[in-house]
């Protein structure tokens, strides 16, 4: 390969890198800029280790859905498949957003003004008869923290209720927000 | 490196100028010098490819101390620019002659591309799993190789999808699916490294095949992965044998896919033998698979031991293996301490035997072939 060439070359494998590395940020940047908001609980997945390393992991009352609030599982299927699911929340009373429908894939129509979708997985096996729940993934079970901050905040969430507020854009993606420690702010993310 | 490559191609040039080889000869040999060049490493090229770890290590660790000082934004900026200078720069040092340094820098290049992923799954709290990271790291960096004709990139790419596949193998979530996927990365990293001249990268994929196949066998179904292994490596290791010019002519290997062979041969009969050890029943088929693995190891040392130290080294490894393994089956249970020390002291002094013997005859028939 000739000089010339390969610094050419060089240059457009980084502008290609550095472009795609770029398009997820714009991604993530306008699903907080004008994403729908909506609060979120949070529930300690693991009382005693939530910490991993620099951040500490998340779920919600959302991430149990009872399977009476799946819609469309064919008839006959008792156990899921490695499929996407779409949850549809509306505003508590208590200003947290819960499950009010669920469909395995994407829901039949667009949710109304009052409600929105969001975007998560299931993977397979899980029991899909009457009376059970699955346990979905919405790609927002992390939480990344300056190093020596999380141990407190991993103590206090085990005593007083937390709250995410997640940014949904159209298709249901739902990116973090804030960490609301009742109704304070801990952390606010900014877009970029 | 760089400098006797450079003395020899100006060598070259002077020898055609003065007419005492004609000018296609010229090409071909500089050609040649160019292409084995890689080949021979020099210190100082280890130095920088250390170095170069280093430095992407310690942008990795420094991603992950999420250090608030430095506002996020400055830190993407940052990583964005050594990508773009680490690519460019070592393109540049590569053209001047510097080609360990220019390897050097696209390895801190690909190391940033990874800590930028990084990054932003940690600005954006994004829980994706590591492995689809990994995986957009690997495609990046196969690119990058591919784009740079690098050597040491490709075995980085191989690396990457090393780690992705064990991290998918041993996800204790998702042990139902196994990952399938590195078949086809497999492949595609093998056909790149004949485009790089990456001899270590093929090396390093035959290994990871034959963990792959293991680990698809710890998964269920030993048997069935276990047999193909093993008559599979037993095929190529008698192709390899037979026509070794050809066959090296294709798949570029240093001559050493009779090793890969052996390796694949001694570790699917292993799979079958602690498939059939547990159960007495099948005392009979362990044994066959026993006699089996002592066969091939002799045949190994008869067809291909005279060309190749580290295949007689890795027979004489697969041998003292399986005394031990058919020692813990059959016998375990009649002998107590005493007789295990006498058993391995028996056993060793075979294996040392046989060893010695090998190797003389093995320098016998060297030193003949030199006289004659």
């Amino acid at each position: 390969m000739s000089g010339r060439k390969l610094i050419v070359s060089a240059l457009v494998l980084a502008l290609v890198q550095i472009g795609f590395l770029g398009w997820i940020i714009a991604g993530r940047a306008a699903i907080l800029r004008s994403g729908k908001e909506v609060l979120l609980k949070v529930e300690p997945v693991d009382p005693r280790d939530l910490l991993r390393g620099d951040y500490v992991a998340l779920g919600y009352d959302i991430s149990r859905i009872p399977t009476r609030l799946i819609a469309n599982i064919p008839a006959g299927q008792t156990r899921s498949d490695d499929t996407p699911i779409t949850v549809r929340l509306s505003k508590g009373v208590d200003g947290y957003w819960q499950a009010s429908a669920a469909w395995l894939g994407t829901a039949p129509g667009a949710a109304p003004a009052d409600q929105a979708d969001i975007a998560g997985h299931i993977s397979s096996g899980w029991d899909l008869t009457p009376g059970t729940t699955v346990t979905v993934d919405y790609g927002i079970e992390r939480f990344y923290l300056p190093e020596g901050e999380g141990v407190p905040i991993q103590n206090d969430m085990r005593v007083r209720p937390f709250g995410i507020r997640v940014a949904l854009n159209g298709r249901g993606q739902a990116q973090i927000k804030a960490l609301m420690d009742g109704d304070k702010t801990l952390f606010e993310e900014p877009l970029y | 490196m760089a400098s006797y490559s450079t003395r020899v191609r100006s060598d070259i040039a002077r020898w055609v100028e003065a007419g005492l080889i004609d000018a296609s000869t010229g090409q071909v040999l500089a050609r040649d010098v160019e292409a084995n060049q890689r080949a021979s490493l020099s210190f100082g090229s280890i130095l920088a490819m250390m170095a170069a770890l280093l430095f992407g290590a310690a942008i990795l660790i420094f991603v992950a101390a999420n250090w608030e000082a430095i506002p996020r934004l400055v830190r993407v900026i940052v990583l964005f620019a050594v990508i773009l200078a680490g690519y460019v720069g070592g393109a540049v040092a590569k053209t001047r002659d510097h080609a360990a340094i220019g390897e050097a820098l696209w390895i801190i290049a690909a190391a940033a591309f990874g800590g930028s992923m990084a990054l932003i799954g940690q600005m954006y709290h994004l829980s994706g799993d590591e492995a689809s990271a990994l995986l957009v790291w690997g495609a990046g960096t196969t690119l990058a190789a591919v784009a740079l004709r690098s050597n040491p990139l490709t075995i980085a790419a191989v690396g990457i999808a090393d780690a992705w596949m064990v991290l998918k193998g041993f996800d204790y979530f998702g042990r139902h699916d196994l990952p399938h996927l590195f078949l086809l990365m497999a492949a595609v990293l093998f056909a790149v490294s004949f485009w790089t001249r990456s001899q270590p990268a093929r090396h390093l994929i035959l290994l990871s095949l034959i963990f792959y196949l293991v680990l698809l066998a710890v998964d269920d179904a030993s048997l069935t992965v276990a047999i193909p292994l093993v008559v599979g490596s037993a095929a190529l290791f008698a192709i390899a044998v037979a026509a070794p010019g050809p066959v090296d002519r294709i798949v570029q290997l240093g001559g050493r896919l009779p090793l890969h062979a052996l390796i694949g041969f001694l570790t699917g009969i292993a799979i079958i033998q602690f498939q059939l050890a547990g159960e007495s029943a099948h005392i009979a088929a362990f044994t066959a698979a026993s006699v089996v693995a002592i066969i091939g190891i002799v045949a190994a040392l008869v067809l291909a031991g005279r060309e190749s130290r580290g295949l007689r080294w890795l027979a004489y490894a697969g041998f003292a293996f399986e005394l031990a393994m058919i020692y813990v089956v059959t016998l375990q249970s009649m002998l107590d301490t005493a007789g295990f020390f006498l058993a391995a002291a028996v056993m060793l002094g075979i294996l040392a035997l046989i060893i010695i013997r090998v190797e003389k005859r093995m320098k016998a028939t060297d030193q003949k072939g030199v006289a004659a």
